[in-house]
């Protein structure tokens, strides 16, 4: 087996899962219906998993890349702005839900809501960033 | 402890060997401009090439100056240049692979713009 292919693929399946961690989690404390505070207190912690993982991952295509041909992906104009937001949200989502796993338990629900209204916003805009990111490259 | 060390240390070699030796395959072909040619800078210049990408290859990414001003997706054809400003110019296209990472497969041509 290609061992570059295989650790790149491996790398995917990691920020694959990390994306729909971030997006999947936040849709389900506010939709169908709101998530009592055991609940979001569980996603909350899902929710900071994903997006560190997304940031270890994202970073882990950097190394990988590097470590092969001892140069960073190459990109440039849309894809670096579109790899830029997604940054931006990563770090977004982990001061967000730490905060929340921190001092959540004093918020009001008005406040959870709006909280988790938050985290699914920035996961929606690193997922549609990837996209630019992905095919302006 | 030890067997542990030594799995890692085969499996960092491994995959360092492996993309040196996978590194070193495709080819890239610029017809024109040729080397040394001159350009009008009024005119619009166009690059012919032709990639064979290798094993690691996926698409192109060209160049000029260092810079990147395009990322082409076929493997054969013309592209047009970017206005180019008075004077030498390098121009390159780089084999890339699925990662947009340049895999070291890569012609350039200096050419110089009137």
């Amino acid at each position: 087996m290609d061992l570059q292919n295989l650790a790149y693929a491996l790398t995917q399946v990691a920020h694959n899962f990390g994306a729909a961690a971030v997006v999947a989690a936040p849709l389900f404390a506010r939709w169908p219906l709101r998530a009592d505070a055991a609940v979001r207190h569980r996603l909350a912690w899902l929710v900071l998993a994903g997006w560190v993982v997304q940031g270890m991952s994202g970073a882990g295509f950097g190394a990988i890349s590097y470590a092969y041909y001892g140069a960073f992906p190459d990109i440039h104009g849309i894809a670096v702005a579109a790899l830029l937001l997604k940054m931006a949200c990563a770090a977004g989502g982990v001061v967000l839900a730490a905060l929340m796993l921190r001092w959540g338990a004093r918020w009001s629900d008005d406040a959870h809501h709006c909280a988790w209204g938050g985290l699914l916003l920035l996961g929606a805009t690193a997922l549609t960033a990837a996209a630019f990111l992905r095919w302006f490259s | 402890m030890h067997s542990l060390r030594g799995f890692v240390l085969a499996l960092v070699s491994g995959l360092l060997l492996s993309g040196a030796v996978w590194a070193a395959e495709g080819s890239v072909t610029i017809s024109a401009p040729q080397e040394g040619a001159r350009l009008d800078a009024m005119a619009e210049n166009r690059i012919s090439y032709a990639v064979e990408p290798g094993p690691r290859g996926d698409h192109v990414h060209l160049y000029v100056d260092g810079a990147e001003v395009a990322v082409l997706r076929r493997l054969k054809g013309s592209y047009p240049l970017p206005t180019l400003a008075a004077g030498a110019r390098d121009v390159c296209v780089k084999v890339v692979n699925k990662g947009h990472t340049p895999i070291g497969v890569e012609r350039c041509v200096k050419v110089m713009v009137d």
